[in-house]
């Protein structure tokens, strides 16, 4: 190969990762910058937060309790997995994280149980079914829950 | 309130600084040498740090951290000052190339300042968006910094609570880092997740500029820091308080320091031992990090065995484990006395294991994931409902390829065996991957649409480390180009290329 073009040939892949690097760091703080006008005064995560806090004073800070959403608890995770619905698993896993080290199980069968019902009341005859009686309702979705012992 | 978190971070980060330069002295020999361990020290402190948390969490003494972190660091302050009133040695120093393009460098430099406060606003912006990370931050990394802290007493009882979705089985690095943070300020916030996220993604960078300003000058630096921030995911996931990115920081850190290794004759046991530590704590930081540390001594100790005989591979290979075994002890005991049984693990049976494994259709749909992530993870995030789909932006492997191409291959002799070795580590891990997936008990189209992405992001730091490497840099004036296409540059005789035996013969008989 002739010599004489390696210089030319150099400074042209120069030029061109410059540009294209620049292009792509550009474009993505152009983007940010449209979608910050879209940015919520407070974010999801910040807003379920609040909400659950509310339940703190009347658990325990430590141990377990159940957990119950509009559907049943094992199409929590199969929702997820089958591409369908993040949000139940979102809401679930977002109760988890407000109220740790206190460790919410993905199941209605303890004694106090998380009600969150943000997408929809749980179908009928669940509450039933599991013998769920309110503690308290916090609005919006938001029920603690304790387990009826039958006679 | 808010310093205190601050403190924690720069008194790990000094200790690690201290350390690097105890264990490579020479780096102090050139501005280069120097940001070099501050950056790659930086990291290692922080994960010295949090195995030091973890230790004095098991002891029961995480009151006594602040005290504990400042008296290692006191002590490395000490060692470093009874050391270094001795002469150094420039032996790492990288001989001062005389700029024909000077103005090259302060145009890189002008375009590269103008990226870095347009990169570090893209991500101060994708923090506002999501305060608290995005979904595995607030599932997994975050979520563990709370238990660990608000745990107190009772922080064990998280790894047997049974959340599995959770990962409990996954090593404790980034959230032993949060928790400590918090466990200096007494308050937890949502600040210092993404200030570790931040540092991480900074620490990368810097890492990878000041790595190849070292070994193969500024240029080369600059246009590779260039090219990671113009990744679109790479801000994206650091931002996302995900452990991809100190991974990642961790995986660079030990390629880097074995290709150091690498341009010596002769066994340097603290270029290794740090090499092997940041490797070990690689390990700690995610479960890909358990397998990068076997492939990294595997081809270290195959690569020197190549080129300098056993007798050298094995001290090197020596030098390496001896640096990750500190480490290693700590996983080993959070995987086996701590850590639930990863979910990759369960259901693998013999019978199960050999049905997957001749499951050609499989192997069909991997390969096709992986050409497509391959072409298009550095766009950022997927939407798991279609996949991923092709779509390579600006920057990708493409433009690494078509930059070799205009900017020729020149690879030194004495980087031969080091890079032989950094390539043979990254495509070990992809072949790792790859089988990982053949044999995961997950669905195999969700495995893949939920974590493929991350894991070619973790190595893609040390795939633009390797192609800067071998590119000519664009002040050179071309030289003779050998019968096998690529460049030879004559060896200054005091750099002390490594060289191995086969080499030095080949080199004798010619």
């Amino acid at each position: 190969m002739d010599k004489s073009f390696f210089p030319y040939r150099r400074r042209a892949g120069l030029l061109i990762l410059i540009a294209l690097t620049g292009y792509a760091i550009l474009s993505l703080l152009w983007q940010g910058i449209r979608s910050s006008s879209d940015i919520p005064e407070t974010d999801p995560v910040t807003i379920h937060e609040a909400r659950i806090r509310q339940l703190k004073p009347l658990l325990p800070p430590f141990g377990e309790v159940g957990y119950a959403t509009t559907v049943e608890n094992d199409r929590i995770f199969a929702a997820e997995r089958a591409f369908q619905n993040v949000e139940y698993l979102a809401q679930y896993a977002l109760t988890q994280y407000t109220l740790a080290p206190l460790i919410v199980r993905n199941s209605p069968d303890l004694p106090l149980v998380v009600g969150n019902f943000l997408d929809g009341p749980p179908a009928l005859g669940f509450l039933e079914r599991h013998d769920l009686v309110p503690v308290k309702n916090f609005g919006d979705g938001l029920v603690l829950f304790r387990k009826e012992k039958r006679p | 309130m808010t310093l205190f978190p601050i403190a924690a971070l720069l008194i790990a980060m000094a200790g690690g600084v201290l350390l690097t330069f105890l264990l490579i002295p020479s780096l102090r020999a050139s501005a280069a040498g120097l940001a070099f361990g501050i950056f790659a020290g930086g990291g290692i402190g922080l994960g010295v740090a949090s195995c030091l948390y973890f230790i004095a969490l098991l002891a029961g003494a995480i009151r006594y951290i602040p005290a504990i972190d400042i008296g290692v660091c006191l002590f490395l302050a000490a060692l470093c000052f009874y050391f270094f009133k001795r002469p150094n040695t420039p032996d790492c120093r990288q001989p001062a190339k005389k700029g024909k393009w000077p103005r090259l460098h302060l145009l890189l430099a002008g375009i590269f300042s103008v990226e870095l406060i347009a990169w570090t606003t893209t991500f101060v912006l994708a923090h506002l968006k999501e305060p608290h990370g995005r979904w595995d931050a607030w599932l997994i990394w975050n979520m563990h910094a709370r238990f660990l802290y608000r745990g107190g007493g009772n922080w064990r009882e998280a790894f047997a609570s049974g959340l599995d979705w959770s990962h409990w089985d996954y090593p404790l690095l980034l959230p032993l880092s949060i928790a400590r943070g918090w466990q200096y300020s007494g308050v937890e916030d949502t600040v210092l997740p993404a200030v570790m996220g931040f540092v991480f993604a900074v620490l990368t960078l810097g890492l990878l500029l000041c790595a190849l300003a070292l070994l193969k000058g500024w240029v080369q630096g600059t246009l590779a820091a260039m090219v990671l921030m113009g990744t679109p995911f790479f801000v994206l996931m650091g931002a996302s308080q995900f452990a991809d990115v100190p991974l990642a920081f961790y995986l660079l850190a030990t390629l880097v320091l074995l290709l150091l290794q690498g341009r010596s004759p002769n066994v340097r046991t603290g270029i290794l031992l740090l090499a092997g530590l940041s490797a070990g704590i690689a390990a700690w930081t995610k479960n890909e990090g358990i397998l990068f540390l076997p492939v990294a001594a595997a081809s270290l100790l195959a690569a020197t065995a190549f080129a300098g005989g056993w007798r050298q591979a094995f001290r090197r290979a020596g030098a390496f484990l001896a640096g990750a075994l500190p480490a290693l002890l700590i996983v080993l005991y959070f995987k086996l006395r701590l850590a639930p049984a990863g979910d990759l693990a369960a259901g693998l049976g013999p019978a199960a294991l050999s049905e997957r494994l001749f499951d050609w259709s499989r192997y069909t749909e991997i390969a096709r994931a992986f050409f497509v992530t391959g072409l298009s993870f550095t766009q950022g995030l997927i939407d798991i409902r279609v996949g991923m789909q092709l779509n390579p932006g600006a920057v990708n492997i493409l433009l690494l390829t078509a930059y070799l191409l205009f900017a020729g291959i020149r690879v030194e002799g004495r980087d031969r065996t080091g890079l032989l070795q950094t390539g043979a580590i990254l495509l070990l891990m992809m072949a790792g991957y790859f089988f990982v997936y053949v044999t995961t008990p997950q669905e195999l189209s969700w495995h893949l649409a939920t974590s493929l992405n991350r894991l070619f992001l973790q190595l893609w730091p040390g795939a633009i480390l390797v192609c800067f490497m071998m590119a000519g840099t664009p002040e050179e004036t071309p030289v003779n180009v050998d019968g096998q296409g690529s460049t030879t540059v004559p060896q200054p005789a005091k750099s002390g290329p490594a060289r191995g035996k086969r080499q030095r013969k080949r080199e004798e008989v010619r």
